[in-house]
């Protein structure tokens, strides 16, 4: 589902489409309440989703589903930045406080999680 | 009174139950599009011929809710696909619907962005389902 949402996201926006073309990492993504995991391995204009966590990823995402799928309602703001002052965002923002949205290998990259939060999005 | 699962009673019930809710009616501000439901046959949970939910969702109401083929509910603009098994789990509170499509359990098809956007109206849809007092077939 993940993989088929950032298809049609990319599809429908040319800026999420430039995004995608630039950008060159492999994300984990690890739903905790159901216990599964994807690698998104963007190759800048291609990607490829393995099930499971694949080794050597830049940003890993831990979270529950439903945070997950609010990753992809953050609205989007200036300079291409996430909106965290809105409801959704708040949301995420406290879930990231509250220890339930982990992002390892933050440090270093957050540019490309910007990157990746701005292809995700619905908004 | 309990109705039999995706029955005529049922479907009224169900429309009702969503009428009602005002977390519904302001989550789904803005949708605009019909969404069906595929029950696939289970025999063995005597359940025996599929079934569909065809969804007629406008601006935060649903306008109707029937019981067809599953031939129907195909032709709406998204599709949600699933064994009859796994729609009694999701009606029951045994699985969570965004879940259940994360996973794959239940296929869905349509656009997806617009899915996401919504998936508190859809999460609120889920609950209004498992107000409805139902007669499961295979619980005979």
């Amino acid at each position: 589902m993940l993989g088929g949402l950032i298809e049609a996201n990319v599809e429908n926006s040319p800026a999420k489409k430039k995004d995608f073309e630039s950008l060159g990492a492999k994300v984990g993504i690890f739903v905790t309440d159901i216990d599964e995991g994807v690698t998104l391995d963007f190759r800048k204009g291609s990607l490829v989703v393995h099930n499971g966590l694949q080794s050597k990823r830049d940003l890993t995402i831990r979270a529950e589903a439903e945070t997950v799928m609010n990753l992809s309602n953050l609205k989007i703001g200036l300079f291409g930045m996430p909106v965290y002052y809105d409801e959704v965002g708040r949301g995420v923002a406290g879930k990231l406080l509250q220890g339930k949205l982990r992002i390892d290998g933050l440090l270093g990259n957050l540019a490309t999680l910007n990157t990746v939060t701005r292809i995700f999005s619905v908004q | 009174m309990a109705v039999k699962a995706f029955s005529d009673q049922w479907a009224t019930l169900f429309k009702d139950e969503v009428n009602k809710s005002s977390v519904y009616k302001q989550a789904a501000r803005g949708w605009k599009w019909t969404v069906g439901l595929v029950v696939e046959a289970e025999p063995d949970k005597n359940f025996p011929e599929a079934r569909g939910v065809v969804m007629d969702l406008f601006d935060g109401s649903a306008r109707d809710i029937t019981v067809g083929t599953a031939a129907d509910a195909q032709k709406c603009d998204f599709v949600i696909t699933a064994p009859y098994s796994r729609w009694k789990q999701v009606a029951t509170k045994e699985l969570d619907a965004t879940k259940g499509m994360l996973q794959g359990k239940l296929k869905l098809k349509g656009d997806l962005p617009t899915i996401v956007r919504y998936t508190k109206a859809s999460q609120e849809m889920t609950e209004c389902t498992t107000r409805v007092p139902v007669e499961w077939p295979d619980e005979k």
